[in-house]
């Protein structure tokens, strides 16, 4: 009972970050039509410049921001460098996801080169930890949970009752016709890189913050959670980013808890391929 | 010619291979109905999206209320009081109704919409009582009007509504046609219609032109067309006389369809 209880309170906090980071790549996916599998490098990225502020003497709290910020600079510069040139010279979808990967690999290299390959670890404290009716959480897990609520929220109330959002899921839906209404397309897609930029770096510090020490390549693995969570979800579906994340999140750490831990990322496939049988576009299907 | 609303001259169009439209010439006055009829394939959609500016045109020349538009990106054509209505993908399906609205009416004052929305509604009763409903999820018809309303929300000058009939049924079509694009009109905008009901939609415009193979091959108003043995032989099926008594069950005789 205390065994389930301890993985449940992981998995939710583990939920809370894939939330975060889900929820920025199916937005980004959706609206810049780019599958941009450098989205964990990026997070990474994000991560070390918290590191580097906090290093400087800020709290890690205020250090986010900073992580944020690198993370929308990172990925509009993503969009005008690599992303949008290819696009325009009528690069396939699918060609898109390797020249991501190759993104990937090469902000991956270049934040090692720049940090070297050790690991590192922010300068901050637990806090307390709270037994919340059998679930024990330290408050910077419940910090972690509270900030993936409010970005929750957030997104929702950004795509549902402002005129941006809106605009952002009239060009998802159809880019040809959200410019046809007048809709300035590919300044909507700039601001969405920069938007799903910052939540990927925020996303990226709080796994940082929630794995304790990190280096250039921790996210790699994690970048399986984030697509399982999307495409269980339905990819492009923000709602079903963070039912997916939930899913995940927690699926892999309650198994975690009865089977080899190792197999926690098998676990989330299997739950991802099981799923798919059954509803091919995914919980809530593909659109937002 | 200052006078026209819309002037489109020596378009020429197509998708990456030979031009599929050539040389298409049409004017469009404020307060007329202006139609483009022609069988499938001969190039009505590929002109009205060359004018919308969704596609490339490698020759001719655009004007609108005396504003150059030729090449013009889609959104700025739409900022110069176009509104555009594709043959399809014309809704954003996971969109509501009522949001699908206000992507519409997305370059008006934001105090100025719910006024619009209400003129929209005045005028496609119908879509007043589906606000809440997901776009994708309306029937063809549904689709059809929430994609008119869609551009009336912008009031703009100049309609370019490529089929707005299609997936109606012959009565509702000829209703839309006879009042609601007339409204259109009436508002002094120029309507540029493409139809396949060819009958229907003479009976509406103040001109006609009929495509064929990727060019201009008629025009005239519909007095004038419906003189032409060639145009009634091929586009209202069968002898002048005969053509003009058919009965209303036929109306919805679709040219190049039939
Ligand atoms: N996206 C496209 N890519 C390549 N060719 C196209 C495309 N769209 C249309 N065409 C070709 O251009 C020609 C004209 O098509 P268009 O859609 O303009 O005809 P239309 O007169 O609107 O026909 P319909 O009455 O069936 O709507 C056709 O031969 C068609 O095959
Ligand atoms: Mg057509």
């Amino acid at each position: 009972m205390s065994l389930l209880l301890a993985s449940v309170g992981f998995g939710l906090v583990t939920s809370a970050v894939l939330a975060i980071a889900a929820v920025g790549f199916t937005l980004q996916f959706a609206v810049t039509d780019v599958l941009n599998l450098a989205f964990a490098a990026v997070m990474t990225a994000g991560a070390f410049a918290a590191y580097l502020v906090n290093e400087a003497g800020a709290s890690i709290w205020v250090a986010i921001v900073a992580a944020m910020a690198a993370g929308a600079v990172l990925s509009a510069v993503l969009n005008y460098v690599v992303y949008t040139p290819f696009q325009r010279r009528g690069a396939a979808p699918i060609t898109l996801v390797i020249i991501s990967l190759g993104t990937a690999l090469i902000v991956e290299f270049g934040i090692a080169a720049l940090a070297g390959g050790i690991n590192v670890s922010y300068l901050m404290s637990q806090g307390k930890t709270h037994d919340l009716g059998g679930l024990i959480l330290t408050t910077v897990q419940l910090i972690i949970i509270a900030i993936s609520l409010v970005v929750m929220v957030g997104v929702y109330a950004m795509l549902r009752y402002t005129k941006l959002g809106k605009a952002m899921r009239a060009t998802a839906a159809n880019r040809m016709l959200a410019r046809s209404c007048g809709i300035r397309a590919g300044r909507v897609i700039a601001i969405t890189w920069g938007l799903t930029g910052a939540l990927c770096g925020l996303a990226g510090t709080v796994f940082a913050i929630d794995v304790g020490s990190f280096n250039a390549s921790s996210t790699d693995i994690f970048l399986i959670l984030i697509l399982a969570a999307v495409f269980l979800g339905g990819p492009g579906n923000a709602y079903g980013a963070m039912l997916g994340a939930l899913v995940i999140g927690l699926g892999t750490e309650v198994s975690a808890a009865y089977i080899d831990a190792d197999y926690k990322y098998v676990v989330a496939f299997v739950i991802l391929l099981a799923m798919l049988a059954v509803r091919p576009t995914g919980l809530l299907g593909a659109a937002t | 010619m200052s006078a026209d609303a819309l002037t489109a001259t020596g378009v020429t169009a197509g998708y990456g291979g030979d031009p599929v439209i050539r040389s298409v010439t049409l004017r469009a006055q404020a307060g007329q109905i202006v139609s483009v009829v022609g069988p499938n394939g001969s190039g009505k959609s590929t002109l009205l999206k060359a004018i919308a500016g969704v596609l490339r045109m490698s020759a001719g020349k655009v004007v609108v209320a005396g504003r150059d538009l030729t090449n013009a990106a889609a959104e700025v054509v739409a900022r110069s009081g176009v509104g555009y209505v594709p043959q399809v993908d014309d809704v954003f399906a996971p969109l509501t109704v009522r949001e699908n609205l206000e992507m519409g009416g997305y370059l008006v004052a934001r105090s100025a919409v719910p006024d619009r929305m209400e003129h929209v509604i005045e005028v496609f009763p119908r879509l007043g009582s589906m606000l809440r409903r997901q776009a994708g999820k309306l029937s063809g018809g549904e689709r059809k009007m929430l994609a008119m309303g869609r551009v009336l929300m912008l009031a703009p000058s100049v309609f370019l509504l490529d089929e707005p009939t299609a997936n109606l049924a012959p009565a509702i079509a000829r209703t839309l046609l006879e009042e609601q694009v007339t409204t259109l009109a009436r508002s002094d905008a120029a309507v540029l219609i493409v139809e396949q009901r060819a009958r229907a939609v003479l009976a509406v415009s103040d001109y006609t032109y009929v495509m064929g193979g990727g060019e201009l091959r008629l025009s005239g108003t519909p007095a004038e067309l419906t003189e032409s043995p060639a145009f009634v032989e091929s586009f209202l099926g069968g002898h002048r006389d005969q053509a003009i008594q058919r009965s209303e069950a036929d109306d919805h005789a679709d040219t190049g369809k039939a």
